[in-house]
């Protein structure tokens, strides 16, 4: 177990290395001159003195050799220093540390919602295979998941604040603020979850200690959240944290159409408006998020399930 | 041999008989996906020459104009006919997430095999680094390279095949591992049969069921993908025009005409549904693998976020 915990930690280490040294590239890669691309955010329009691009090449260290600036880069990274963003003049980090927080929550919300809801339509489903009950459930996720964002979230804005007037289209102020974007960003997690408990479920019903557990006289009820629920739980559970770490930052399409300042935002406004600092660092830390959140979960899982770590060939 | 033909033809019945149960069960998602997905292909196949209008004819008199008979689903905020611009912009959405679709499938399939088949560190290698590319959300790889590189049609398709390969590869790993454990295949190799035989007569026909069905799977995501992006302005960029696009531009006119919203999203989703239904339908109508580490993590094909 312990082989397998720092073989994953390995891997962890060298992805996050690779994800650093493409985002400190970016500048370079983008075709631009770094420091042209800094003077002019702050003289805008005006030709560039070459003296002063010198002066601030030099003062920004871009005039030493590319890993010494690596890793100059990366050490102000790792302490949460990222510089100040071309456009606000805002350090990076406060900016960084506001929109996880939002993003967090809305993600949070959505998921939970989802998870939720997901756990009774999916034992529904699972309950009496391929009958009515299934059949519908199989449906409304199938269309569930080919559901747009950005044609759904302009429909509920349409119904639900312009018509109906209940809730605020965008921005981010009170609970009532999140329900539209969680609703949005709930629905395509909702048909995942529902579609996993219903699989998971379908395999739990047919085991012995189900039938044994009817045949002690346990209700329905009893059977299912005591027994068929708690192991057909965890493929679910799985999911779950790989659809947070994937929606904390990639849900950037529901952010922009409701005014959400999350990452996915902060990142989009970023690249429309080539504010570098912001892209590294956004791009960073999401996918950082993303690789620990799943190297967490195959631990866990791991930890949980010996099965996996024993009988996994890709292990 | 002799002795073992006449029990051919039963068997051959109980197949055929276990086939039709599976067209009475869960398969008919498949059978009104392949309807609606082909109506909608020849639909955009034909366009040039079945389109009313052509897209990009202005007619500002008549703006924003509702159901006609002039105009089926009316006018946008210029006066261009509604039916044909998304009879175009479908042609644009569905290509592009054709191209990504298959270029994604191709490098998938061809890590995934070769991951299979040399094993050990190389195996090891790829398969960590499509757990990790797996939870990298797709719109974040696209964000990047559009970041670098700037917008195009190059950059979409080479972002959403950046990520868009791991499935096929996770998958096509799975299948090789296993079809070549498999005792027709052995059998094959003491027989004496090329490698090619045995790659084209047993491989491929095993494969090929559940590749296809993720790829349909997929492709329903990439075209809402792709259509998010141009929906942010990242996409597809003016004079031409996707569903998501159209989608961007009616934005502001949305209270007046919510037909412009509704539409094009409503064709996103009409297509993506009947991928989605062939994808299942042919993924729930093939025999249940062993579970277990299929487990592990849900099926490749119940993760994407493109939100």
């Amino acid at each position: 177990m312990v082989r397998f915990a720092l073989r994953r930690l390995l891997v962890l280490v060298v992805a996050l290395f690779t994800v650093s040294v493409v985002t400190f590239l970016v500048p370079y890669a983008s075709g631009g001159d770094p420091v042209r691309t800094i003077l002019r955010s702050r003289v805008a329009g005006q030709a560039l003195d070459p003296s002063a691009v010198e002066a601030l090449r030099h003062d920004l260290g871009l005039d030493q050799p590319l890993i010494l600036q690596y890793l100059d880069w990366l050490g102000r990274a790792l302490h949460g220093d990222f510089g100040l963003s071309f456009t606000s003049r805002t350090p990076v980090d406060q900016l960084l540390g506001s929109a996880l927080g939002v993003s967090f929550t809305l993600t949070a919300v959505a998921l939970g919602a989802a998870f939720v809801a997901a756990l009774p339509l999916g034992t529904l489903a699972a309950l009496r295979p391929g009958k009515r009950a299934d059949t519908a459930v199989t449906f409304l996720t199938q269309s569930f998941v080919a559901v747009p964002e950005y044609w759904l979230a302009p429909i509920l804005v349409l119904v639900f604040s312009q018509h109906l007037g209940w809730l605020p289209s965008a921005g981010w102020r009170t609970p009532q603020y999140l329900v539209l974007p969680a609703l949005t960003l709930a629905l395509r997690p909702l048909a995942y979850f529902t579609q996993v408990t219903r699989a998971a479920m379908v395999d739990v019903l047919k085991a012995p200690y189900i039938t044994a557990a009817r045949a002690r006289g346990l209700s329905q009820p009893q059977t299912l959240l005591r027994h068929a629920l708690r192991n057909g739980l965890l493929p679910v559970m799985t999911l779950f944290s790989l659809w947070f770490a994937g929606l904390l930052g990639g849900s950037v399409v529901v952010e922009v159409i409701f005014a959400v300042p999350g990452m996915g935002q902060l990142v989009y406004r970023a690249v429309v408006n080539h504010d570098i600092p912001i892209i590294q660092a956004g791009i960073l830390s999401i996918v950082a998020l993303a690789v620990l959140v799943t190297t967490v979960t195959d631990v866990l899982y791991a930890l949980i399930n010996p099965a996996v770590r024993l009988h996994d060939g890709s292990v | 041999m002799a002795l073992s033909s006449p029990a051919l033809p039963r068997q051959h019945a109980g197949r055929l008989v276990q086939g039709l149960r599976f067209a009475r069960g869960r398969h008919w998602t498949l059978r009104i996906g392949a309807v609606v997905f082909a109506a909608v292909l020849v639909t955009l196949l034909l366009t040039p020459w079945i389109a009313p209008y052509d897209p990009a004819a202005q007619d500002l008199n008549n703006r924003l104009a509702s159901f006609s008979s002039a105009h089926w689903l009316g006018t946008d905020q210029l006066g261009r006919d509604l039916l044909s611009r998304l009879m175009y912009g479908g042609r644009f959405s569905v290509s592009i997430a054709a191209v990504t679709l298959l270029a994604s499938a191709v490098i998938g399939t061809l890590i995934g095999a070769v991951s299979a088949r040399r094993g050990g560190l190389l195996d090891e290698i790829l398969m960590r680094t499509v757990d990790l590319l797996i939870a990298v959300p797709d719109v974040i790889v696209a964000l990047l390279l559009i970041a670098v590189f700037g917008t195009g049609y190059g950059t979409l398709i080479a972002a959403l095949t950046a990520v868009g390969w791991t499935p096929f590869a996770r998958l096509m790993r799975g299948l090789t591992l296993e079809i070549n454990a498999k005792g027709y295949i052995e059998a094959a190799e003491t027989l004496g049969c090329s490698k090619s035989f045995i790659i084209f007569r047993h491989v491929v026909p095993n494969a090929l069921r559940p590749m296809l069905a993720v790829g349909f799977l997929r492709f329903g995501h990439k075209l809402i993908t792709v259509g998010g992006l141009s929906f942010l302005g990242l996409g597809v960029q003016p004079p031409d025009s996707d569903w998501g696009a159209m989608l961007l531009d009616a934005q502001p006119y949305m209270e007046r005409m919510p037909m412009l919203v509704v539409l094009p999203g409503a064709a996103i989703f009409l297509t993506a549904l009947s991928v989605t239904m062939i994808g299942q339908g042919a993924d729930s109508a093939r025999p249940r693998r062993r579970t277990g580490s299929s487990q592990k993590t849900a099926p490749p094909t119940t993760r994407g976020t493109t939100s």
